[in-house]
Formats: C-alpha cells, structure tokens, sequence
C-alpha cells in the first residue's frame, strides 16, 4: 500500500516534466488548490464533526490579507504565506468563539452567515478591498531572480507540495493526543466533557487550524491569479468545498484530496457541458447522499492508533 | 417630505416585502417545526412561483387581464409550488428520514442548486420580465407614494394568515400538524398518518411560498433564477426571528425584518442592507434561537 | 489492473491535447456570452464576425495561414477575464486579442496581454484609467469616460436647466469612474450635489435609497452603471412618484431597459451614449446593411466591436508575418484609419482621436436621438 502511494507520489512529481501542457497542469492546480481547501475543512467538519457552511471567508480573508499586504507594504510571496495562514487561523479562532454557542444545523447556518458577513464587507469596503473590482496587480512568487510569472508548472509543484505537507500535519495531528480528542468530541460531545475534555478549546483550535489552511489556499490563489474579485469566495464554493469533503470520504484527509481531484476535473472533461455544471452538481451531491453517504474512500480513514 | 413623511414611506415600503417575507417563513417554519429539517431548497420553490406565473400569463394570452389574470397567475403559481414541494418532500427527503442530519442539510443544499440551475438553463441567467396584468394604481396619501400592488401584497398576505391560523385551529389535519410537530411519535401511537401529514406541510408551506414568489415578482416586475437563494435565506432569519416552529411568530419576524431592512437602508447605507440581515440572522442564532415567541430551543447537537 | 487503466486514460488524454497541426492564426475575442451582459456581448461577438467574414472575402489575411476568431467569455467577471486573458496568452497562434466589454474586466486583462507583448485592441470599455497604465499594447477606439462625465454634466445643465443633482454609481471601475467624472464636472459647472451613493449589482430594492433622495428634493438624478439596475431604479422612481429627471450613462443604453422598466415608467430618461447614433454617420452605411441582413437587429456596441477587429486583422496584413512584435508594431505604425465610425488617430497612450458623445432619450418605448455633444 505504502509502495503504491510513493509511486503515485513521485508519478505527480514528474508530471509537468512529461507532459508539459499548460492547460493540463493548470487545471491539476486548480484542483491541489482546492485539495487544501478541502483539507482545511476536512479538519473542521470531519475529525472534530463540527458543520460549516461558510468556508470560503477563510479563503477570502487569506487571499485579501496577502494582496493588501502586497500591494500596500510589498510583502513578497514567501512570507505572505505564513502571515496569511496566521491572519485566517486568527479570524478562524474568533468566528469559531461566538459560532460554538450555536448547535447542529444552526451552527450550519450561522457560519453560512459569516461566510456572506465576509464577502459582504470585502464587497463593500471599495476603500480598502476595491469593492466589487477587487485588487489587481498582486506579485507572483518569485524564488530567487526566477518569477513565476504565467508559467503552470512552479504552481503545479508549489500546490502539490502544500498539498503534502498539510496531509502529512493532517495525518499527525489525527493520531496525536488532539486528535483522539477531537474524535472523542464527534462522536459524543457530553461524555467528552465529562471526561474532562476542554471542549471549546479543542474546538477554537480545530476552526483555527481549518482556517489557517484555507489561508495558506488563499494566499496562493491570490499569487497565482494576479487579481482577486469577492465573488471567487462566495456560498457555491463553500459547498463546493464541503462537497468534496463529503464526496471523498468525511473525516478522511486522502478522501478530502480524492474528491477535489474529481470535483474538479470532471467538469473540465465536461467541458461542453458547462453550462450544465451546476445542475450536475446539485445531483451529485443528491446521488452522493443517496447512494453512498460515506463517500468514495470512507469516513474517517484508518482508526487512530 | 417632511420626516414623518418620510418615514412612513419607509415604513410602507418595507412592510410590503415584509410579508413577501411572512409568506415564505411560515413554509421554512412549518416544516422545521416537524422534521427539523431546514429546507434549503424552499427559496428556490419561491423563486419558482414567479416563473410559473409569468408561464402562466403567457399562456392566458392578451384576452384575459385585470383582475381575473392576477388571480390565475396566484392560483398557478399556488398550485405549481404545492405540487413542487410535495415531489421534492417525496423524492429527496423522505428516504432519508432516518438518515443523520448532514445527510438531509445536503440533500436539501443538492435540491436548491439543482433547481436554480434548471431554472437558469430553462429561463436563461438574465432577468425576466414580470407582466402585471393588473391596473397600476398609484396613490398619495398625505405625501406618502403608495402603489396598488404594495396593497395587494400586505393584504394578500394579511388574508393568508388568518386563513392559515383557522386552518390550524379548526381543521382535523390542522389539529393533526400541530400534534406531529410537538411529538411525532405520541402522533403517530395516536394513530396519526405522520406521512401524509408531513406531505401536506410541504404541500401548504410550498403554495405559500409560490404565492410569495408571484407577488414579488410582479412588485419588482423582474425575476431571476438566483433571488431564491438570497430572499430564502432572508426568510429563514424572519421565521428564526420570530421563533422557529411558531406560525405567527413567523409571521412577525417577516414583517419585522422587513421594516429593518427598509430602515436601515433608506436611514443608514443601501449597500450595507444584506450584511445588516445576515448580521441578525447570526446574532439570533447565537445568542437567541427561540426568537421572540418560540419556546426555548432543546438541545440539539 | 488499475495502473494499466489510468496509464491508459493518462496517455488518451495526453494524446487529445496534440491536436492536428495546421498553420493557423487567431484572433481571440473575449466579451461576456453569458450572464447580465450575455446580450451586449453577443452583439459585439456577431460584429466581430462579420468583420473576419469581409476581411477573409478581400483575400487571406496571411498567406499561407487560416484566420480564426477565438471567442471566448469573461461572464463579466474580472477574474474570469484574467483566466481568459492567461489562456490566450498561452496560445501562441494568438497574433492579437479584441475585448473586453466592461472596463473592470479590460483593466486586469490589459496587464496580461501586456506582459506578453500581444496587442490588445479594446472596443467600449470607457474608464479612462485603462488607458494610463502605460501599456504600449493597449488601443482604445471609443470616447473615454473623463468626456463622458462632463459631456453630460454639461448636457443637463445647460439643455436641461438643472441645478439639484443626486448621483448613484454601482461601485464597479466603470460606474464609480463615471460617477466621479461627473461630480466634479458638475460641481464645477455650479451644481448642488445632494448626494452620491452606491448600490450593490443584483439588487432588486431600492425603494429606500430613493425615498431618502426624493425627501432632498432634487431636480436630476444621475445614474452611473449598466441597465439592470437602472430598470429598478427607473421603475421605482415612477412608482414613488418622483419628478426628477434621469440621466445615465452609457451601460443603460440598451433597448431591453425599456421593457424591463416599461415604457410608461421609461418615459422621459436620458442617457449619454459613446458616439452619435450609427445610422447617422455616413461612413458606416454599409456595415449597418450588413449587419442587419445577416444578424438582424443592431446592437449598443456591434459596430466598435466590428471596429476594433477590423484594425486587428489590418495589424496582422500590415505585419505580414506571423509573429506578435511585428504584429504590435504593425499597430504602432498605424497614424491614421478611416474606419466606420470616422477617421481614427491614435495618442500616445493608445487612445483615438475620435471620440464624440451622444445624447438620447425615451420616448413612447423607444430610444431616440437627440443630439452630439462634442468632445472638447
């Protein structure tokens, strides 16, 4: 099993080199762009069951703060990184504060009304986010004198490697004391308190977490594009997200990985049939339910060692 | 304009999408009340009234007009959304009546982008036109600017309730609906058909939110595929509002939210008018989720 | 096996993506096909058509090459247009691109199509900032909206006497720079401004904005944005009863306003417009019979984009050769075109020469010509 992952692995790896089409690698980018996403909300909703229909404010408020940082301070890529995930993991901390008061499908909902508070105010705010224009003219990576630019294949090996770095803290952080915690809390909330488990803790830490990952997605996205709108961050990808969770397996981070890849490139093979995208996705998510509500590759993953 | 003027145009304009509100909120508490299910899909079912009117208007032809063309388009509208809601009720919630509640909440989000997005490929993503059939009455009273559809609407509405209410009270299947939401299973040892008496939930609750979704559209003359989602989900704080589960209070929280719209938007910013409702709707749910006359809310995790 | 099966589909789908070769040339065209805009931008795409059909009846383009039109769709959606942009960009039989339609969409995409050299022909975006990014590959063949502003601040203070304005933008690129434009010539003019406010695109309410600007009494309200949202505003104006007139710029110039406000309640309105109306410009006789026999109705904005394709395709003869400097250079070279519209000349900034506005207005459910107001 482990030998089959590595080459699969390395197979990734080397894919621009073998095939150097730009379309190809762009649409593989976007769908480890949206494998992170998925990540991050695989944390929230998955390990610790907590529901949330508004994750894209995360995204948004990662790619926001690496634009402003950018465009008002020259912040460079790298260390735009970091800051974003930090400025997100914060917003995910203090919206996830109020937000656990709420309980089960209100909480679905009042983190739904966050995700539009979000994309309202940076709607809004024409000052500082440039309304509905958005920003423009936001810095590539660069990596020494070497500028990304519109080139597909730094991004590709810049997502992939996210993309595996945050499956491998995902996988750590299940098997560690916090995750066994985080289950404790999913699977019944009263007796892990009696048990003496700080509860909204765990929880704050769970959103942050979630959020400082969506972040790290947002600032790429905002790299990668050049010039982000509000409305790349509204409900539709919130659910898009969450389908893709759901799709791949709830609680399960390779699950989380499996369903972005196929949310995201099934439509580019249906090309054709864009205009028909959304309705095939409201089905799948109907199918999905119906069929195989545990997903493709199963809640949860392996148990917790 | 004097402020007192001013502020009662305020007040009647936003009455006026307030019980375009009430209608919907009571399908969005009705079914709450029973199934603690949050039907995503019921903005859509509003949204859909209006195409149905339209539909239905065009089919009529240039012959009928007036008063009796308003009616039709009502009664297709009514008739088309009850049908609507009983189909989504039987198809996609049913089976899943034992399933947890994930399952359902995206089932539901599954059922609202499928039919937005029907209806975009149906209708086209572009506004559509809204004839109103009915004369356009304007009137000023005491400087105050009132249209005759703004009357149709409060009072369309207005007569909707008490019919509701005694509908509740007097009815054997009113009785039954008010039994099964305070206590399916006691319901149903009483021999009550719990199916059917959810179907008809679905059933009232959509036609009512069709009629809502005619009304907007012909007040607004336009309707799109995509103002389901929006006015839904201002519904849904309406009936959070006044108490989840509560007919009247859903009633209330239409009304209310609607005023509160229309003030803070004409007193404060008519940008910030949505981020205003989606502000309420979170500070209820946090701090208030029995709203103003609901019992309190069990703990449901 | 598994593996054998995704090495397979990787291989086929690897294989699809080499098409035929063929020596082809493109022109990419990008203005929104779908969405609010879909019906502007379709016209637009048909005027473009139309030009690569008479360009290819006067012989080939490029010896040895085919010509093509690559229509693409930016959903008026800034970020799609960048996404659009990038595809393009990448393609290297793209000679020149044609687009886009909204200036929040231009703007983005005008530093793409920069970075890579490749000349960016732009028909109606009309936000003046475009132009003063520096981009030697950017041309413009429509007024610019800092003559637009001001033409028709002068328009309503001197033709239509008013004093009392109050100003309403949708917060986009296009409607706030065209809103600002016009305050300032306004208030230098001698206006009273009571107020300038933004609304939100899509929305549907703005009974309470309006009730507020008819308590401050005034005698012009101006509207800076595209013609959904000024069909509300229209509509509810009239069914507030307000006396004020309406002026607005040109993304309301579309005959669809007319039904969606209804006639009664359109009744009156003005709109400034980028250019006289075509049917009165002599030199563009021919193309209005063209269009018309072959797609019908004409569109607000066909003729700039049958404009603008046409300097495209001449760029790329003049250049003889399929190569983006020499084509961009070709443009560069350009100091004087007789087009359909009039003569154009080129500033340094990409700009033309030929810029007029024009006035119209509604009456019994048609938009009518008034009159030119001449750019300074």
């Amino acid at each position: 099993m482990k030998r089959r992952g590595l080459f699969l692995a390395a197979a990734l790896v080397i894919l621009p080199v073998v095939d150097g089409n730009a379309y190809h690698l762009d649409v593989l980018t976007t769908a480890w762009l949206y494998a992170l996403l998925a990540l991050g909300l695989n944390l929230i909703v998955g390990f610790v069951g907590l529901l949330n229909l508004g994750y894209a404010a995360f995204f948004a408020i990662g790619a926001y703060t690496y634009a402003l940082a950018n465009l008002h301070a020259g912040v460079p890529f790298w260390l735009g990184l970091p800051l974003a995930a930090v400025v997100a993991g914060a917003a995910g901390v203090l919206l996830g504060l109020p937000a656990i008061r709420a309980r089960g499908d209100y909480l679905a909902i009042v983190t739904l009304g966050f995700g539009e508070i979000v994309r309202l105010v940076v709607t809004n705010l024409e000052r500082w986010t440039g309304g509905p224009n958005g920003l423009m003219g936001i810095a590539n990576p660069t990596l020494g004198r070497y500028d990304f630019g519109v080139a597909s294949a730094p991004y590709y090996w810049l997502t992939l490697a996210l993309v595996g770095l945050v499956i491998w803290v995902s996988q750590r952080l299940r098997r560690s004391r916090i995750g066994r915690a985080w289950a404790a809390i999913r699977e019944d909330e009263l007796a892990a308190q009696c048990m003496g488990i700080d509860t909204l803790r765990l929880k704050l830490l769970a959103h942050g977490c979630g959020a400082a990952v969506a972040g790290l997605a947002g600032c790429v996205f905002a790299a990668k594009q050049g010039a982000i709108t509000p409305d790349s961050f509204d409900f539709v990808v919130s659910v898009t997200v969450l389908a893709m969770v759901i799709l791949g397996g709830l609680g399960n981070p390779l699950g989380a990985v499996v369903g972005a890849v196929v949310l995201t490139v099934a439509p580019e093979l249906l090309r054709e049939f864009a205009a028909y995208r959304m309705l095939l996705f409201g089905a799948t998510l109907l199918v999905i339910m119906r069929v195989r509500p545990q997903g493709l590759l199963g809640t949860y993953g392996a148990p917790a060692r | 304009m004097s402020w007192q003027q001013v502020l009662l145009q305020q007040l009647v304009n936003g009455l006026t999408i307030g019980a375009v509100y009430a209608l919907i909120a009571l399908g969005y508490t009705m079914v709450y009340g029973i199934l603690q299910l949050i039907n995503f899909a019921h903005g859509e079912v509003f949204m859909l009234g209006a195409y149905v009117g339209v539909a239905a208007l065009a089919l009529l032809g240039p012959s009928v007009s007036g008063l009796p063309a308003g009616l039709a388009m009502a009664a297709a509208a009514m008739a088309g959304c009850a049908a609507l809601g009983w189909g989504i009720e039987r198809l996609a919630y049913r089976p899943l009546r034992r399933s947890p509640k994930l399952t359902a909440l995206i089932t539901a989000i599954g059922v609202s982008f499928l039919l937005q997005n029907a209806v975009m490929l149906g209708f086209g993503a572009r506004d559509r036109r809204v004839p109103n059939p009915l004369p356009a009455v304007r009137w000023a009273i005491g400087g105050v600017a009132v249209t005759g559809m703004q009357v149709v609407i409060i009072v369309t509405a207005a007569l909707m309730l008490v019919l509701l209410h005694r509908f509740i009270r007097r009815t054997r299947l009113g009785q039954a609906m008010l039994a099964t939401a305070q206590d399916p299973v006691a319901a149903r040892l009483l021999g009550i058909p719990v199916d059917t008496v959810i179907a008809w939930t679905f059933v009232i609750g959509s036609a009512l939110a069709g009629l809502g979704g005619v009304l907007f559209g012909l007040y607004y003359s336009t309707i799109n595929f995509h103002d389901g989602y929006l006015t839904g989900l201002k519904a849904f704080t309406a009936a959070v509002l006044g108490g989840i589960g509560n007919l009247p209070g859903a009633a209330l929280g239409g009304v209310l939210l609607g005023l509160l719209e229309g003030l803070s938007a004409g007193y404060l910013s008519s940008q910030w008018k949505n981020a205003v409702a989606f502000l309420v709707l979170v500070l209820l749910l946090m701090f208030r989720p029995r709203g103003l006359m609901g019992e309190q809310v069990a703990d449901r995790a | 096996m598994a593996a054998r099966r995704w090495w397979a589909i990787g291989l086929a789908v690897w294989l699809a993506g080499c098409g035929p070769h063929e020596p082809v040339v493109k022109i990419g065209f990008v203005t929104p096909l779908t969405g609010d805009q879909a019906s502007h931008g379709t016209d637009m795409l048909h005027g473009a058509e139309l030009a690569i059909a008479q360009a290819l009846d006067e012989g080939p383009v490029l010896p040895g090459y085919r010509l093509e039109l690559v229509p693409l769709d930016d959903q008026h959606n800034p970020a799609q247009a960048v996404a659009m942009a990038k595809k393009l960009v990448a393609d290297p039989a793209v000679l020149a691109v044609v687009g886009h339609l909204n200036s929040s969409c231009t703007k983005p995409a005008s530093a793409i199509y920069h970075k890579a050299r490749l000349l960016h022909v732009n028909p109606v975006s009309s936000n003046p900032d475009i132009s003063r990014q520096g981009f030697d590959t950017l041309f413009r063949i429509c007024a610019t909206d800092d003559l637009q502003g001001p033409a028709g601040a002068r328009f309503a203070w001197q033709t239509l006497g008013a004093r009392r304005v109050f100003i309403i933008d949708d917060v986009t690129t296009y409607g706030r720079g065209l809103a600002n434009e016009f305050e300032m010539a306004a208030k230098g003019l001698g206006f009273l401004v009571l107020g300038h406010e933004g609304i939100t695109q899509g929305e549907k309410d703005f009974t309470p904005l309006l009730t507020k600007v008819k308590a401050l009494g005034p005698d012009l309200i101006y509207f800076a944005g595209i013609f959904p949202e000024a069909a509300t505003l229209i509509k509810q104006r009239h069914d507030l009863q307000i006396s004020a007139t309406f002026l607005a710029g040109d993304g309301v110039y579309e005959p669809t306003l007319i039904t969606l406000a209804s006639p009664e309640a359109a009744e009156g309105i003005y709109v400034t417009a980028l250019g006289a109306d075509i049917r009165t410009v002599p030199t563009a006789k021919a193309f209005v019979a063209a269009f018309e026999q072959k797609y019908g109705r004409l569109g607000a904005y066909s003729s700039y984009a049958y404009e603008a394709t046409r300097l495209a395709v001449r760029a790329i003869r003049t250049a003889g050769r399929a190569d983006r400097a020499a084509v961009l250079a070709a443009m560069r070279a350009t100091s004087e075109y007789a087009g359909i519209l009039g003569t154009h000349h080129f500033d340094t900034k990409g700009d033309t020469t030929l810029r007029t506005i024009g006035i119209f207005t509604v009456q019994h459910g048609q938009f009518h010509f008034v009159e030119v107001v001449d750019s300074v």
